[in-house]
C-alpha cells in the first residue's frame, strides 16, 4: 500500500519535470534567434494592460525582435533603474518622467536620440508640441521621445451642476472658464444637504497639493528659479498671492473643505464634490465608478495667464546598445509613438498632433478636453534635485493651506530651504558635469 | 580527542549553510553600511565617494528633518508601547478567565487583524480617517456633531497611527502574554484566595511577578518594533501632515532611495541602531538588577 503511494508520488514528480522541460524547450525555440529588447516601466495600473497589448502586437509584427516588459510601482522602479543603470545593466528601453529626466541624464546612462529622430527611419518632431519636445532637451540634446502628456484638468459632477442651475442655454452643465465663474459655481455647489448646519457637499476640493498649487501659481505668473536654476525665487509676490487665493477658497469663500491631498479625491467619487482639479490619469478610476455622471474641461483661468501642471512619460534608451539592440529598441519606440492613440484610451493624451487631429481622439471626450491645454502646459522645474524641491514645496504649501502659517512665511521658509538644497546639489553634482 | 575534533567539525559543517547566508546577507551589509556611513556618497553624482569621517553623523545632529523624524519616532514609542502592553495585558488576563472554547475564539479574533498586510490595512484606515468623507467622521458628525482631524492635524496624526497600530498588532502581544499566564500554576491563586486575597491583590502579587520574564520580552520586542515603525506611517499619512509622522526609518528610506544619499542614510541607520541597542541593554540590565535585588 505504502509502496504504491510512493510510486505514484515519484510518477507525478517525473511527469511535472518532463512537462517543465518540454515547456522550456518550446519557449526557447519560439524566441531563439530573436533579439530580446528589455523594456521597464511603472505602468502597474490599467495602463499596464494597455501597454501589454501594444507589446504583444509589436512582437507579433516584428519576428526579429522580442520585447520583454517588466512593470513595477514607480518608486521601486526608479530605484531599480538607477541601480541597474549605474551598474551598466539598465534595460534597453525604459520610461522616465519629464521631471525626473535631469537626474538620469546626470547619471550618464541615457542615450540622446537626436541622431535617431533625424535619421531616414526617424520621427517627424514637428508633429510633437514644441513645449513637450523641448522639455526633453538638455544641453542641446533630446534624451527621450515623449509617449504622452498627462495634464491636470477639471473633472466636474454633471448632476450637481444641473441641480445647482449651472447650465447653458440648452440645459447642459456649463463648466466655469474664469475665476469669477469658478467662485460663483463653487458657491452654488457648496451645500448643507442634511440640514445639520454643516456643509456636506463642496464646490471644490484640493487633491494633489503640488499639482493644484503649481497650476495656480503659474497662472498668477509666479516663478520658482532664476539664474539657470541656481537661485530660488519661490517666495515672489505672485506665488504668495496665488497661495492666498487657494487659502481663501477654504477660509474666506468657504467652498473647499480642509485639504487632505489626494485622499480628498474620494469625495468626488462619492458625488459630494462639484469640481476637482486632477490628472487625466484619474480617468480610469472615474470610469469604474458607477452612478457618477462626470464631465471634463480645461482648468478655468484663475490668475492672469493660462497655465496647467503637466507630466510626460518619455521613452528612453540605454547609452551602450549594440547595433542590433539599438535598431530593435528604436523600432519599438517608434511603434509605441505611432500607436499612442491606443495608449491614450487608457487615460492619456498623445503628443502627436496628427493623432490628436483624428475623429477617434476627438471621441475620447476627457482626453480631448484636457488636450486643449497642451499649448500652455507647464512641467515641474527641470532640476536634478526635483525630489528635494518637491519636499520643501509640499511642506510649505501644506502648512499654509492648513492655516498654520501665512503664505509669505511659508514661502520664505521654502525659499531658505531650497537655497540649501541648491547649494548641496551644486557642490555634489553640478561641478562634475 | 581526535574523534571529538571530528565531531566538532561535523557539527560545524551543519551550520555552514546558515552561517554563509548570515554573513553574506546580514553581517556583510551591516559592516558595509558602517563603512559607508563615513563617506559622502551621492549615488547619482559622478563624484566618487569621499571619506568625510564623522561628517554624516554631525549632519544628522543639525538636520532639522532628522530631528523631526527622531521626535516623531520618540512620540510613537512613548505613546504606542505602554498603551499597547497595558491593553494587551488587560485583554490577556480577561481572556484567561474564560472557558477554553471562548479563549480560542477571542485569541483568534484579536489576532486576525495582524494577518492583514500593512498595505491593505493602511489603505483601509486611510479611508476610515478621511476628514471630510471618511467612515469615522461621517458617523461622529451624524451622531455627535463633531469631526476629528484624525490625520490632517499634526497633533492628532500620531495618536491616530497609534490607535490603528493597536487594532493591527495587539493580537500578537495578547497571545504571548496568554502563554505566559498559562504557565502560572493555578494552586497559587487557590492558596491566595483561601488566604482572602482579592483578585486585584492576586494580580499584583502573583500574576505580575511571575509574568515578569514574558512581560520583559514583550516590552523589549515592542520597543524595538516601535523604533522601527514604518508601514503604518508610510501607508496612512505618508509621513504627513507637515512631516509630523515621518519617523526615522521613513526618513532613512527617503534619504537613501529618494534623495540617493547613501552615506548619510547609512549614518542615520547606525544612529537608530545605537539608540535601540541602548534601550534594549538598559531594559535587560534594569530587569536583571531587580531580579538580583529580589
Amino acid at each position: 500500500m505504502k509502496r504504491s503511494i510512493i510510486a505514484k508520488i515519484i510518477g507525478a514528480i517525473i511527469i511535472v519535470l518532463v512537462a517543465i522541460i518540454i515547456i522550456q524547450k518550446w519557449t526557447y525555440n519560439e524566441f531563439s534567434g530573436r533579439t530580446t529588447i528589455r523594456f521597464w516601466n511603472g505602468f502597474t495600473g490599467p495602463d499596464g494592460r494597455t501597454m501589454i497589448q501594444l507589446v504583444k502586437r509589436f512582437n507579433a509584427e516584428n519576428p526579429k525582435y522580442h520585447v520583454l516588459m517588466q512593470r513595477m510601482d514607480w518608486s521601486t522602479y526608479y530605484n531599480k533603474l538607477f541601480i541597474a543603470g549605474m551598474g551598466d545593466r539598465a534595460p534597453h528601453v525604459f520610461i522616465i518622467h519629464t521631471d525626473a529626466l535631469e537626474r538620469f541624464v546626470g547619471a550618464d546612462f541615457v542615450r540622446p536620440l537626436d541622431d535617431l529622430t533625424s535619421s531616414a527611419n526617424g520621427v517627424d518632431v514637428s508633429d510633437i508640441d514644441k513645449n513637450v519636445w523641448e522639455a526633453t532637451e538638455r544641453d542641446g540634446k533630446h534624451y527621450g521621445l515623449p509617449l504622452d502628456i498627462h495634464l491636470l484638468g477639471m473633472f466636474y459632477n454633471r448632476e450637481l451642476f444641473i441641480k445647482a442651475g449651472i447650465v447653458d442655454d440648452q440645459g447642459n452643465p456649463a463648466p466655469p472658464t474664469t475665476q469669477e465663474e469658478f467662485l460663483d459655481a463653487a458657491k452654488k455647489l457648496t451645500k448643507d444637504t442634511d440640514g445639520d448646519g454643516k456643509n456636506d457637499q463642496w464646490g471644490y476640493v484640493f487633491t494633489n497639493f503640488i499639482q493644484n498649487i503649481y497650476t495656480v501659481m503659474n497662472q498668477y505668473g509666479g516663478t520658482f528659479f532664476a539664474n539657470d536654476y541656481t537661485e530660488s525665487t519661490i517666495n515672489n509676490q505672485a506665488n504668495i498671492d496665488a497661495l492666498q487665493f487657494c487659502i481663501d477658497l477654504i477660509n474666506k469663500y468657504k467652498v473647499a473643505p480642509t485639504p487632505e491631498d489626494i485622499d480628498s479625491w474620494i469625495g468626488f467619487l462619492q458625488g459630494k464634490v462639484g469640481m476637482v482639479f486632477a490628472g487625466i490619469f484619474m480617468l480610469s478610476d472615474l470610469s469604474r465608478q458607477q452612478n457618477l455622471d462626470f464631465g471634463a474641461a480645461p482648468i478655468p483661468l484663475l490668475g492672469t495667464q493660462n497655465a496647467v501642471w503637466a507630466g510626460s512619460h518619455n521613452l528612453c534608451l540605454r547609452s551602450n546598445l549594440s547595433d542590433d539592440e539599438l535598431e530593435g529598441s528604436w523600432r519599438f519606440i517608434k511603434f509605441l509613438s505611432e500607436n499612442s492613440l491606443d495608449w491614450a484610451e487608457g487615460g492619456q493624451v498623445p503628443i502627436r498632433k496628427s493623432l490628436r487631429n483624428t475623429d477617434r481622439f476627438r471621441n475620447m471626450t476627457a482626453q480631448s478636453e484636457f488636450g486643449k491645454q497642451i499649448p500652455y502646459a507647464i512641467y515641474m522645474p527641470p532640476v536634478g534635485f526635483g525630489t528635494e524641491f518637491a519636499r520643501e514645496y509640499n511642506f510649505a504649501i501644506e502648512k499654509a493651506l492648513r492655516g498654520r502659517t501665512t503664505p509669505k512665511d511659508a514661502l520664505d521658509m521654502a525659499d531658505k530651504n531650497i537655497e540649501k538644497v541648491i547649494k548641496h546639489y551644486l557642490e555634489n553634482y553640478k561641478k562634475y558635469r | 580527542m581526535k574523534q571529538s575534533f571530528i565531531h566538532k567539525l561535523a557539527n560545524f559543517s551543519f551550520m555552514i549553510p546558515y552561517l554563509t547566508l548570515f554573513f553574506v546577507f546580514l553581517i556583510g551589509p551591516l559592516i558595509f553600511g558602517l563603512g559607508l556611513s563615513f563617506f559622502r556618497w551621492e549615488m547619482l553624482s559622478p563624484a566618487p565617494p569621499k571619506f568625510i569621517g564623522l561628517g554624516n553623523y554631525q549632519e544628522a545632529l543639525i538636520d532639522p528633518y532628522a530631528r523631526k523624524a527622531l521626535w516623531a519616532t520618540a512620540r510613537y514609542v512613548v505613546m504606542a508601547v505602554p498603551v499597547k502592553i497595558s491593553i494587551a495585558l488587560l485583554l490577556a488576563v480577561l481572556i484567561n478567565t474564560l472557558t477554553d472554547s471562548h479563549q480560542n475564539f477571542y485569541r483568534a479574533a484579536f489576532f486576525m487583524p495582524a494577518m492583514i498586510t500593512i498595505s491593505v490595512g493602511g489603505i483601509l484606515w486611510r479611508w476610515f480617517y478621511n476628514n471630510e468623507f471618511g467612515l469615522f467622521n461621517t458617523y461622529l458628525s451624524k451622531f455627535f456633531g463633531i469631526k476629528i482631524p484624525w490625520i490632517t492635524d499634526p497633533d492628532w496624526a500620531m495618536k491616530s497611527i497609534v490607535f490603528m497600530t493597536m487594532w493591527w498588532s495587539i493580537g500578537g502581544a495578547v497571545i504571548i502574554l496568554m502563554a505566559g499566564l498559562k504557565q502560572i500554576p493555578k494552586r497559587y491563586y487557590e492558596a491566595a484566595s483561601i488566604d482572602g486575597a482579592s483578585e486585584f491583590e492576586q494580580f499584583i502579587n502573583i500574576t505580575l511577578p511571575l509574568l515578569k520574564p514574558i512581560l520583559l520580552l514583550v516590552v523589549v520586542l515592542n520597543i524595538i518594533g516601535a523604533f522601527q515603525v514604518f508601514g503604518q506611517t508610510f501607508m496612512i499619512t505618508r509621513g504627513g501632515p507637515e512631516y509630523s509622522t515621518r519617523v526615522m526609518v521613513h526618513y532613512i528610506y527617503d534619504t537613501a532611495f529618494h534623495y540617493y544619499r547613501m552615506g548619510y542614510g547609512s549614518a542615520m541607520s547606525w544612529i537608530l541602531f545605537i539608540i535601540i541597542a541602548i534601550f534594549s541593554t538598559l531594559q535587560f540590565r534594569l530587569s536583571r538588577g531587580k531580579k538580583q535585588n529580589a
